[in-house]
């Protein structure tokens, strides 16, 4: 049994690779036609890719750190640094 | 349950590639790119520093000038910058001395930057290099080795590990995953993969933009990329299954319960 890495596999192997690349913004716009028409008909496809895009907004959400306050002046000290070096 | 899929994003912008690496000096000094590394034809982001535009004379401008230029524009991405290098360093403390060691560099190679193209995106660029030529040189060696060579039964693994399907029961869980654990899942995934999937996910970079910032071919940011999200997927379901959020129930879909062999094969 092929499953098509839990896709329906409608577009054969590599199936899932093609959603994520949907998910991207990576297709013709004719390929994003075809699978915009198979994730409306496609319960599990649809699933799929809404999971997907939970993950990447999850991942999204928790990359939003702050710097250290102190990172700016240690980096403008620093570029004080390379000026007095080349110019002082 | 999500209702409808989002649109996919507008499609790549069309960057020329470049060939040649910003170097780390031998003496630890700054250097500027031994060419002129300026990403020409990145393209200026709508969220681009707003006074970063093509008209400014670099020629024509002062030292001063200059390092008021950077710092109104370049110290706007310190934050985001940083997020990255934890990414990388997976570290605090390295990943500050990361930041502050690119920024550095940056500020050196200023007048080599295009005004009014993708300063973030240069800024990543010359973070990435600094990491790898300062970092991951020292410390990281065997797990770039290694994250090439995934074998295909690991892929074959994570592939049917996944393949009895993704359900809301999973959904859920991972909604319920604390920040903490989400990081965590990706950090555990192999370096080269989490970095594709940070600049697609966090940044929205399209696969040009992320191929740019790596300095590798575009397949290779492609397979890095589904790789990638197919373990991270793994790991956090690992977590989720962890935290006792059971995602093996839904009646009729379930999927398999995690073993030690799967785990391992994330790794």
């Amino acid at each position: 049994m092929n499953r098509h890495d839990g896709c329906c596999g409608a577009f054969g192997e590599g199936h899932l690779e093609r959603l994520y690349e949907y998910l991207d913004g990576a297709l013709t716009d004719e390929d994003i036609e075809a699978m915009r028409r198979h994730l409306q008909d496609c319960p599990d496809c649809h699933e799929q890719a809404a999971f997907e895009q939970l993950i990447r907004s999850e991942v999204r959400r928790c990359c939003q750190e702050k710097a250290p306050e102190q990172l700016r002046a240690t980096i403008r000290m620093r570029m004080t640094q390379i000026r007095v070096t080349r110019y002082g | 349950m999500t209702p409808t899929i989002a649109p996919p994003r507008p499609a790549a912008v069309d960057w020329p590639v470049m060939t040649d690496h910003i170097s780390a000096a031998e003496d630890g000094r700054p250097q500027a790119p031994a060419h002129d590394e300026t990403p020409a034809a990145y393209a200026r982001p709508e969220n681009a520093p707003e006074h970063d535009t093509a008209d400014i004379d670099v020629a024509a401008e002062t030292e001063t000038d200059r390092r008021a230029r950077f710092e109104r524009d370049a110290l706007e991405f310190v934050d985001q910058l940083y997020s990255a290098a934890l990414r990388m360093t997976r570290n605090p403390q390295d990943a500050e001395d990361l930041v502050q060691e690119a920024y550095t560099k940056a500020y050196s190679s200023f007048h080599q930057y295009r005004p009014g193209t993708n300063l973030k995106a240069w800024l990543y660029r010359i973070l990435t290099n600094t990491y790898i030529n300062l970092y991951r040189k020292r410390q990281r060696e065997p797990q770039q080795a290694q994250t090439d060579t995934v074998e295909d039964w690991q892929m074959a693994r994570a592939a049917e590990h996944t393949s009895t399907g993704l359900r809301s029961a999973e959904t859920e869980a991972l909604d319920r995953l604390p920040d903490s654990e989400v990081k965590a899942a990706l950090q555990s995934i192999p370096e080269d993969f989490r970095l594709a999937v940070y600049f697609a996910d966090v940044e929205g970079y399209a696969y040009k933009e992320i191929a740019e910032i790596l300095d590798v071919p575009i397949g290779t940011v492609m397979s890095r990329l589904h790789r990638g999200r197919k373990q991270l997927r793994e790991a956090l379901s690992e977590y989720a299954a962890g935290r006792g959020m059971d995602v093996t129930t839904t009646p009729g879909k379930s999927r398999k319960k995690t073993t030690a062999a799967q785990k391992e094969a994330t790794r």
